[in-house]
């Protein structure tokens, strides 16, 4: 609010460099798994990515959290699950969430996603990979098209 | 300076949020006749038992680590503008520099002969839920009247049938959630309710809640009499502005004030359902009982009272329906009110399970329903609030794999490049 640029690291998509293999889909799959195993994730664990893949045409781009410097998420989060931390990294308690889907609704960039299985409800979205300190998405990026960078 | 907070929920926390951006110092006071900062959307699940940690929405930590000292259980009764003070019911003085009053809403009840016997709740607090499932345990109720077909009313009866409590909604209008979904929307919402054993009695009302101190059955407008161990009354909530009343500003349907949350009274700003708010989707002031509604009004508010100088964005009505196995969202306008507006609809509810639908209007979308499949719709309410031309891409409204790149480049070079996320870079353009 004071107009200071913040000391926050997010993954920022290039389009004109995306050619839309989903490797970064894959990659977040499965740091994001117990398996650590790209197949297993989404077969048997049943994960999906926190980067969506979007392709429309000759353009395409990989979409991930934002980490808004205005949340909508955390405001409109009716059991606090959703905390934003004193860099700014927007996190969601998927522990605490009640599935309520607020976050979802209001998302201007459609990146909080509802995991909706059986008894397992909530929702869930990128968190930086902050157990691992790297994005597993920039990583596994081929052509440069995801770049973590200081927030503009 | 010292601020004062009357209320402790959403619109509170938002305002203590907003307030500790720009000042991280100044002692902030919380007043609220409640005992804890629990989740207002949550209570219902009281009912299905719920775990209490669940409930509370922000701990003591947190307003430890924001500096704020609580007086809980303890009503504000007047707000005196000349001395600046809030005045308790144990007559104890609170002094502000700035005030906020964020006493939230109360339960409608209609003047209906018998409505106050025992037996009889409303579902607005925490402390009535629990009143509320003691009383059906006490009396072993197997039957049950909810008048209303809203959200909470909706909520409630499904909870029961969770309990396997007979529920029966009395709804005066011929279909759910009249007044906030479309009717293909309320259609789908009733089915799945039946499916779950709830029992509805459209175009009928309850005239007279009968029994001698407790309720046992209520007589409807139809003349018939049903059994009812307990009525829940879920017709809505009214702005509570009796706070506001004792401190002389002006009041329509609700507290009225500015772009930036200021009340009619210097030094006092108003947030969250006692107030009237804009609706950016028919440019109306009006009360918009959300929850996130309240935390970006109290939020705002919080920025003004600390001297940063920001104006609301103004309030778009949006719902989930976060009890039903399916889920049913909501947002803006969802029923053209006349022929002027363009609807495009995507209703695979049937075979694929799934519904959608994109209102439109001058090529702005005014509202959508997503029932079924719900990822990322928070986009299509971006496109509400920033008014964007749609005409472009408005077939795609409706489809499941919409994204941002249906939208225009600039919009992703100002979003996505250059992060303009701050509050005010949400306005229309």
């Amino acid at each position: 609010m004071s107009g200071k640029k913040r000391k926050l690291m997010k993954v920022y998509p290039i389009e004109e460099n995306c050619i839309s293999c989903r490797y970064c889909e894959v990659a977040c799959t499965m740091v994001h798994s117990k398996s650590k195993d790209p197949v297993k994730a989404y077969k048997l664990e049943n994960l999906l990515p926190r980067a969506t893949v979007e392709v429309k045409g000759a353009v395409s781009l990989s979409l991930m959290c934002r980490h808004c410097k205005h949340p909508f998420c955390f405001d409109s989060c009716i059991s606090g699950a959703i905390q934003v931390d004193e860099k700014g990294q927007v996190h969601l308690d998927e522990e605490k969430c009640v599935g309520c889907w607020n976050c979802v609704l209001v998302c201007p960039f459609g990146a909080a996603h509802p995991y909706i299985r059986e008894e397992k409800r909530h929702s869930f979205k990128c968190d930086l990979c902050g157990d691992r300190g790297f994005p597993a998405c920039v990583e596994a990026c081929p052509n440069k098209a995801l770049v973590y960078d200081y927030e503009r | 300076m010292k601020y004062v907070i009357v209320g402790n929920s959403a619109a509170a926390v938002g305002c203590i949020t907003g307030i500790r951006k720009v000042d991280k110092e100044s002692p902030i006071t919380v007043i609220s006749y409640e005992t804890s900062c629990y989740s207002k959307p949550m209570i219902a699940d009281v009912l299905v038992d719920i775990p209490q940690e669940k409930l509370i929405y922000r701990d003591e930590k947190f307003f430890e680590e924001n500096n704020v000292e609580l007086i809980l259980g303890q009503k504000a009764v007047k707000v005196n503008t000349d001395s600046k003070a809030v005045v308790l019911d144990s007559n104890e003085l609170v002094p502000y520099d700035k005030l906020l009053i964020s006493t939230g809403g109360k339960p409608f009840i209609p003047p209906i002969p018998g409505i106050e016997k025992r037996g009889v709740f409303t579902f607005t607090e925490l402390a009535s839920a629990f009143a509320f499932k003691n009383y059906l345990k006490e009396k072993g109720a197997e039957e049950v009247v909810v008048i209303g077909s809203g959200f909470i009313g909706l909520e409630v009866a499904y909870f029961l049938r969770e309990l396997g409590i007979k529920v029966k909604v009395v709804e005066l209008l011929n279909r759910v959630l009249g007044r906030a979904m479309d009717e293909r929307g309320s259609e789908i919402v009733e089915s799945l309710m039946r499916e779950k054993g709830v029992e509805f009695i459209f175009g009928n009302t309850v005239e007279e809640v009968l029994g001698d101190k407790e309720v046992s059955s209520v007589r409807l407008k139809s003349g018939e009499t049903i059994k009812a161990d307990a009525v829940v009354v879920a017709i809505g909530v009214r702005p509570n502005t009796e706070l506001a009343e004792t401190a002389g500003m002006k009041i329509n349907q609700g507290i009225v004030t500015s772009d930036r949350m200021e009340t009619s009274v210097e030094n006092i700003y108003a947030a969250g359902d006692c107030i009237e708010c804009l609706d950016i989707t028919d440019g109306k002031r009006k009360p918009i009982p959300l929850f996130p509604l309240a935390f970006e009004q109290g939020f705002v508010a919080g920025l003004n009272m600390a001297g940063k100088r920001m104006k609301y964005l103004g309030g778009i009505p949006l719902n989930s329906l976060k009890f039903l196995p399916v889920p049913v969202l909501n947002a803006g306008t969802v029923s053209p009110p006349d022929n002027s507006y363009e609807v495009i609809v995507n209703d695979q509810f049937d075979k694929r399970g799934y519904y959608r639908k994109a209102v439109i209007k001058d090529n702005r979308l005014v509202g959508f329903v997503a029932i079924g499949e719900i990822d990322r719709v928070g986009i299509l309410t971006n496109l509400i609030r920033q008014k964007i031309d749609v005409s472009d891409f408005k077939e795609r409204l409706v489809s499941l794999d919409f994204g941002l790149v249906d939208l225009p480049k600039w919009w992703r070079e100002e979003k996505l490049k250059e992060d303009r996320t701050a509050y005010k870079d949400w306005r229309a353009v």
